[in-house]
Order: structure tokens, then C-alpha cells, then sequence
């Protein structure tokens, strides 16, 4: 699956790591070796994160939630796509969002770690626990709606007993 | 060197390796469409009412459908290509018939007729936190490849906080966008509205309508369960069986009509044609459809078979039993005189 970059290492001696035919079926003789290969770059990481999908349209924005070394450009070559986001409201008012949920299941099993904003989606998706951010974010907006509220409604007093 | 390298590297994280069982099965993705292929190995019996996806009743539905390989095969707006000529023998065109005959017999499968689809009202968490997070609702869906579309989790988060399930309307539109099926569009085509329909069927295109329908709309939708309804309503109020006939759809019309007790035009429409096997089949399936129908239990205790299957119906069920007598003593006149020459 990935390119094997710089050394050309003989893996056959890594078929005396596996677990031997004799003990345990077949189910459970396959080795998993990928954890093993994402240590390329010196003190890189897996990320799953958005990256935006450009479409060189300007205001158009598109997010592909993607699997990727941490230390890849935003936009860059990844490992692999795990689904979609897309900001804008479509005509149901509805912001699609999409996710493979047995890759990224896999790729949290190898180390790799979710940004905040993925983390947030994953959250509102119910996958995983809401996100700290997320409470916050909405007690602010409910606060910034009270306070325009209560702000408007001190304006029209005021103009009330001005005229 | 730097093989010495990895190999201490291996030998360090091999006790973190992982044994990863085997990723599921592929399962076969069942293609959305399941049409019937007659599985089940239940016998007619008179306890169970026997269902549309029976053998005996597939059988029966089948054969009064007709074969005319001239209408399967006419031609349908497809590119332009120059006609193909070939030189055969008699036995090879015998096998070319035969394999046209194998084809149009997959052409002419049922689709299935299923109950309505009951709605999901599903919630999976109420978070009041959440209220007034943002204007517009998030819509989750599960892209995994191979999971069939009904088991796919597709959920919404409400701008109040709510987490649901998918109604299947919005599920419908959002696995067409993620896995687009061909010929099918994110909105029903307006053809679909009430007074479109009108009009296509004033043109006599019933069998275009049902085809759109099919590629449109899942089996058990209330949409294509009432635009079906529609069709053969039209259809049965005006006698225009023969443009369904030798087509896919000719089952589904007859299990309706049987379904509703209002059999009688198609019986009729079938001795004009003088296609009296198919008539008698068709009054068979009656009785085994509802067995305790009056004509069920008085050809039950005669035992008939044949013209007096219809006579029995005629005089006990149908409303036109004048039609369907006249009709059959046509026939018999007709059937004396051939074998008397």
C-alpha cells in the first residue's frame, strides 16, 4: 500500500516475528504491520484532519477529512481520504458531512490523532464524546444572542422615552 | 546498517504489534434493487395467504404476462448504430430464438411489490447544551463501501440539540448523492405530480411512467407505491390492458387488480383476446388469494377446472357476469367450430 521511501529493507525476516502457525487459527496470524511503517519521518505522526479539497473557486470552500502525516502540507499528498465536510448549507439547510467510519476506526488503532475540528464532527456526529469546545462555542453564541437582545430592546426604550 | 536499524526498531515495537483479525467479510453488496427470483419454498397452503414472491404465484404471473418477443425486443431510443446482418443456418437461428427468448425473460423480471415502509422516528440523544450552536443542521452519513444502503447509519444533528436518524426520504436523497445510481435524480422528477400524470397517460405512456418509477423510487416508498396505484387505476378505468402486457409490469397489475377484487375487466379483456388459458390461471389465483370468497368455496367443493372455473366466477363474483358469459359462449362456439373442420 505505501511506498516503501529510502531503504530497501528485506522483510523476510520479519516472517519470523509472526505469531506461529501452530498456535491460534488463521484468523489471527496476520501481522499488522502499519504502525510499524508510519515511523518514516523523524518524529512525524498521523493526523486526521480537514484538508480543503481546492477547487480554485474563490468563497467556495470544501473540506475532505483526510489521513495524513502531521508534518505533510495542508492540502498535500495524504494517506487517505476518510470522507467530506461541507461548510456551506445546502437547499435543505442541511451541511453534509460524511465519514468512513471503518477506516477511520483503523486509523486511530494505528496512533493517528484527530484535530480539533474533527474531533468536533465526530463529536456532534455521536462517534465520539461531545467536544469541550462545542458547549463552549454554543453557551457563547447564547450569550451573544442575549446580549443583542437585551441591547436592542435597552435602544428602544431609550428612543421611547427620548421621544 | 539501516537494516540493523529497523530490525531494532521492529524488535522494539514488536511487543506493541497488534494481531488485527481479519477485516469482515466482503459481504456481496445486495444491489438495492432485489427483484424476485421465487427463493422461498412455501407451498401454497390454504392457512398461509400467499404472497406476491411465491413460486406458485410468480408461475402464474409469468405465464399471463406472454412472451411476445416483438414488443420485449422493439426498438428503444438508444444511439444510432447500422443494423448488424448475419447469415445462419435453420438451427442457428432456432438458437439465436432461444437465446432471445432466455433475454427477454430476464427483461420481463418482476419488481417486487412490498408493504409501505414504516417511518423512522428515531432519536438517538437530546443534548440541550447544543441549542443555538449553529442555524443549520449537520447530516452524519457512513460512506464504509461495503455495507448494504438500508443498514447504512445516516443521522442529523438538529439545531436544537437533537440527535436523530435519517427519515427515509432523506435518506434516499443522501445515498444517491454519495453513491449515485444511474437515471436516478436527488429530486423526484416533476413527472411524478398529480396533474403531469394525467397527461402522460392521455398520451398512453403508461409503461414510460412505470419505468422512471422504478429507477426513481425504492420498492416499498409511498411514492412509488402511489404513482404503481395511480397507473393501474387509469389503466384498469379505461381497459388498456394490452399496453402493459409482455411488459414487466403486467404482474404487478394483476396482483393489484386481484388484490382490490377488481379482476373483472382484465378477465374480460382476456377472452376478447381469446387468451382463455390465461383467464382460467388468473381465476385460480383468485381463489388462492382469498380463499374465503364465495366462488372460491363453491369451485373448492366442485372441483372444477377450466371454462367452468370462469362460469363459477362469473356468476358468484364478477359485477360485468353478462360480459364474461357471453364471452365464454363465444369461445366455446368458436372452439366447437375449429374442431369441426
Amino acid at each position: 500500500m505505501f511506498k516503501q521511501e529510502g531503504q530497501g529493507n528485506n522483510w523476510g525476516d520479519l516472517a519470523s516475528l509472526g505469531p506461529t502457525p501452530a498456535e491460534d487459527n488463521r484468523a489471527n496470524t496476520m501481522v499488522h504491520l502499519s504502525s510499524l511503517l508510519l515511523k518514516k519521518y523523524h518524529g512525524g505522526y498521523v493526523v486526521i484532519r480537514l484538508a480543503l479539497a481546492g477547487h480554485k473557486q474563490a468563497n467556495r470552500p470544501f473540506y475532505r477529512v483526510v489521513a495524513a502525516y502531521n508534518k505533510r502540507a495542508r492540502d498535500g499528498k495524504y494517506l487517505e481520504q476518510l470522507g467530506t465536510y461541507d461548510p456551506l448549507p445546502n437547499i435543505h439547510n442541511e451541511k453534509l458531512v460524511s465519514f468512513n467510519f471503518d477506516r477511520i476506526k483503523y486509523w486511530i488503532g494505528c496512533g493517528a490523532h484527530p484535530t480539533m475540528p474533527v474531533a468536533k464532527l465526530l463529536g456532534l456526529a455521536g462517534f465520539f464524546p461531545l467536544h469541550p469546545m462545542t458547549i463552549t462555542e454554543a453557551e457563547r453564541r447564547r450569550a451573544q444572542t442575549e446580549l443583542i437582545a437585551t441591547g436592542t430592546e435597552e435602544g428602544l426604550q431609550e428612543r421611547q422615552k427620548e421621544a | 546498517m539501516a537494516a540493523l536499524g529497523t530490525a531494532r526498531r521492529l524488535l522494539r515495537t514488536y511487543s506493541r504489534v497488534k494481531n488485527v483479525q481479519k477485516s469482515r467479510q466482503m459481504l456481496a453488496r445486495c444491489g438495492v434493487r432485489t427483484l424476485c427470483s421465487a427463493t422461498q419454498d412455501k407451498a401454497l397452503s390454504d392457512n398461509a395467504k400467499p404472497q406476491f414472491t411465491d413460486p406458485a404465484v410468480q408461475d402464474v404471473l409469468t405465464r399471463i404476462t406472454g412472451l411476445d418477443l416483438q414488443k420485449v425486443f422493439r426498438p428503444i431510443k438508444e444511439e444510432l448504430k447500422p443494423p448488424t446482418y448475419k447469415l445462419m443456418t435453420d438451427e442457428q437461428l432456432e438458437q439465436a430464438v432461444e437465446l432471445a427468448t432466455e433475454q427477454a425473460k430476464k427483461l420481463l423480471q418482476m419488481p417486487p411489490v412490498l408493504p409501505e415502509r414504516k417511518p423512522i422516528n428515531d432519536v438517538l440523544s437530546e443534548d440541550k447544551i447544543l441549542v443555538d450552536l449553529d442555524t443549520a443542521k449537520y447530516v452524519f452519513t457512513d460512506i464504509t463501501y461495503d455495507i448494504p444502503h438500508r443498514e447504512r447509519f445516516i443521522v442529523i444533528r438538529e439545531p436544537n440539540g437533537v440527535l436523530r436518524k435519517a427519515t427515509w426520504e432523506e435518506r434516499d436523497r443522501l445515498v444517491q448523492v454519495y453513491f449515485p445510481k444511474d437515471g436516478r435524480k436527488l429530486s423526484a422528477p416533476l413527472i411524478f405530480k398529480e396533474e403531469n400524470i394525467k397527461m402522460v397517460f392521455s398520451q398512453d405512456r403508461h409503461e414510460d411512467v412505470l419505468d422512471l418509477c422504478l429507477v426513481q423510487f425504492e420498492p416499498d416508498s409511498s411514492d412509488y407505491i402511489r404513482v404503481h396505484a395511480a397507473t393501474y387505476e387509469d389503466l384498469d378505468k379505461h381497459g388498456k390492458y394490452e399496453l402493459l402486457r409482455s411488459t414487466r409490469h403486467f404482474g404487478g397489475l394483476a396482483w393489484y387488480l386481484l388484490s382490490a377484487r377488481r379482476a373483472d375487466g382484465l378477465i374480460v379483456d382476456m377472452l376478447k383476446r381469446e387468451l382463455l388459458q390465461d383467464a382460467v390461471s388468473l381465476v385460480s389465483l383468485f381463489h388462492a388469494v382469498h380463499p374465503h370468497s364465495e366462488s372460491a368455496q363453491e369451485a373448492a367443493s366442485q372441483q372444477a377446472a377450466g371454462a367452468d372455473l370462469l362460469k363459477i366466477y362469473a356468476q358468484k363474483e364478477s359485477q360485468r357476469s353478462g360480459y364474461i358469459q357471453l364471452a365464454l359462449q363465444a369461445y366455446e362456439q368458436l372452439a366447437a367450430k375449429s374442431s369441426a373442420e
